[in-house]
């Protein structure tokens, strides 16, 4: 039998992804309150810790500057935490407003989703983290400007590595059809064990080493290195932290990506795809 | 005009799916309803060519959904083939997508906080359409349905029939082959859903546009004038034209007006001993004799030879299509309380 000529290649990922984050923003702009509570939601938590830094500022535990080391632990958190939550959230809302159907009907292969419906979360979690430096440095953080390429470097490598758990997790999540549990279980073993508002060193011996199979503990503790003079007790060298995380990036992308196809192709023998 | 001799655009060959109970480890991540493999496509084989409309019909569970979910890849199927305009549904979905404009039933499947052409811009983009194409498609699609003054109202502010023909631009938008509409009509009140239905009728007879429509609304399918299939428990039961299908399944409806009662009753046993169909009395005077399909008007009035004097009016009518189907459906569960 002869194929028909196709009319149209369909869109590439670059088009796919545009499609996506005009949407989102859009979505996003048409509740300005709500966009409003969410950034006052990044900025009130480190208030607390400028009166904490007060207290127990000068502690070498901390390097000396509580605030600027919790303001890099809060920062960091922020950033990977928009990159971890947004795709499964994205699919969660369209699995609720009956949207994921249409998006999978799409002559887009279904592998570029994780990447387009993740963007605007993504972005929206650089300007968060981005935010709370800032606010830090009106509080008083100082950072070492020698670093801020490092730093940089070290939270785009976070920041993929985030969006691959996020993958993983809506992975999860397709089979759940609700909540996340993959995520929250991580979330909550990176706000104990990464060491965002303490040292690494504080935890119980037999802690410690689950710090090292977090991302978040390469991400903040190498920007603590390279923009603080002195990171604390725990300091992590920018090299390790860099390869740690390449690692962690090429494996939990891979392995996400694979997870996501694989669970979608379950749900779509199962009928399950686009029920909730 | 439906071109016979081309490709089939679409194409569906003993087409099965079995819908199985849920893995016991997946039952600890949500419950399910399956308890066990229910068969919702049973074997089902049909093609439809371009230009042609076909109306799928079937009571709520009859396995519609189903086949255009596998048509646009969106399940698998256990068994069997389909194809889109010669692209299998499960290895080139993303093909078949390209040719395929879909409309599912739910008409919650829009970005409601989205204005109409900004609905129509997402789906544009992801069909691959440049800047400059797609802008005058919005416009010339928007004018096809009759939405051209309302490219930037808010989804959520239109009507369910203003939001059915939002669906059906966004299924026009880049030009299919081919039409999947999973009851386009459903929550659309009767004037919008006929307008609707003549609109999809002309667009697809224009284009030539293959479309597959399902629907529960027996005047639709009337002013479709379509090709009908028939699905009954993941079966297709009948394949044919609505006028094929009211010459196999439907006799004529007979009304016969008597002078008196006793006439009226005394017709009611011979007709009834002849066994020439359904008979029901109307009222004291009045017999309403649903035909069997081999039964004429003459055959009846050699039967009430003695009684053509009390006989004060007769009238041919033609049975509900309502009534043909249920006959079909009645006569299917026979079928299955006997297996």
């Amino acid at each position: 039998m002869t194929q028909v000529k196709e009319p149209r290649a369909g869109a590439g990922v670059r088009k796919t992804s545009l499609a996506f984050l005009r949407v989102d923003l859009i979505e996003e702009f048409n509740y300005p309150l709500t966009l409003v509570m969410q950034i006052l939601g990044v900025i009130v938590p480190l208030i607390p810790f400028f009166f904490i830094s007060e207290l127990v500022g000068d502690s070498p535990t901390v390097g000396g500057d509580y605030l600027t080391y919790t303001v890099i632990g809060l920062g960091m958190t922020t950033m990977l935490t928009g990159a971890m939550s947004g795709f499964g959230g994205s699919l969660q809302n369209a699995f609720q407003r009956g949207t994921l159907e249409v998006f999978l009907v799409e002559p887009v292969p279904w592998t570029t989703l994780p990447l387009a419906m993740n963007q605007y979360q993504v972005m929206f979690g650089a300007v968060s983290g981005m935010i709370v430096f800032g606010v830090g440095i009106i509080l008083g953080a100082q950072f070492d400007s020698s670093g801020i390429l490092a730093a940089v470097g070290l939270s785009i490598l976070g920041i993929i590595a985030g969006a691959a758990i996020g993958i993983v997790s809506a992975a999860v999540l397709l089979l759940t059809l609700k909540s996340a549990p993959v995520l929250r279980l991580y979330s909550l073993a990176a706000s104990l064990l990464a060491g965002s508002i303490f040292s690494v060193n504080q935890l119980p011996g037999w802690a410690r080493p689950l710090s090292f199979l977090l991302p978040h503990t390469y991400v903040i503790n190498g920007t603590r290195t390279a923009l603080m003079a002195n990171p604390g007790s725990f300091e992590m060298e920018i090299s390790t932290a860099v390869l740690a995380l390449v690692i962690f990036d090429v494996i939990f992308f891979t392995g996400g990506v694979f997870l996501f196809r694989r669970t979608l192709e379950f749900s779509r023998k199962m009928g399950t795809l686009g029920g909730y | 005009m439906t071109d016979r001799t081309a490709q089939p655009s679409i194409m569906v060959e003993n087409l099965v799916k079995r819908y199985e109970p849920s893995p016991g480890w997946m039952r600890l991540l949500v419950r399910s309803n399956v308890k066990r493999t229910v068969t919702a496509v049973d074997n089902v084989s049909f093609e439809v060519q371009p230009g042609e409309i076909c109306t799928v019909l079937g009571p709520n569970g009859a396995g519609k959904t189903t086949i255009f979910r596998i048509l646009v890849g969106l399940t698998t199927p256990s068994e069997g083939t389909s194809t889109v305009m010669g692209h299998d549904s499960v290895r080139q979905a993303v093909r078949v997508r390209r040719q395929v404009g879909w409309m599912p039933s739910d008409q919650r499947a829009l970005l409601m906080r989205h204005s109409v052409q900004e609905n129509l811009r997402f789906h544009g983009q992801l069909q691959g359409m440049e800047r400059a194409e797609l802008t005058e498609a919005i416009g010339h699609t928007l004018e096809l349905v009759g939405l051209e003054g309302w490219a930037t109202s808010t989804c959520f502010a239109l009507s369910a029939g203003m939001k059915a023909r939002l669906q059906l631009a966004r299924a026009l938008l880049h030009l299919p082959k081919v039409l999947i509409l999973d009851e386009p009509t459903g929550a659309v009140d009767p004037v919008a859903s006929h307008e609707l239905v003549n609109l999809i009728r002309d667009i697809c007879s224009e284009r030539q546009i293959a479309a597959l429509i399902s629907s529960h609304k027996i005047e639709e399918i009337q002013a479709l004038g379509s090709r009908v299939l028939m699905l009954d428990r993941g079966k297709l039961r009948y394949d044919g034209s609505l006028d094929a299908l009211r010459q196999k399944y439907a006799g004529s409806l007979l009304e016969i007006r008597f002078r008196t009662a006793p006439a009226a009753a005394e017709a009611q046993l011979a007709l009834k001993n002849a066994d020439i169909g359904l008979i029901t009395r109307m009222d004291d005077t009045e017999l309403a004799c649903e035909l069997r399909s081999t039964v004429t008007h003459a055959n009846v009035l050699q039967l009430l030879e003695t009684q053509t004097e009390d006989i004060m009016s007769l009238q041919e009518k033609e049975t509900p299509l309502q009534a043909i189907l249920a006959n079909i459906y009645r006569d299917a569960e026979g079928e299955y309380d006997a297996s």
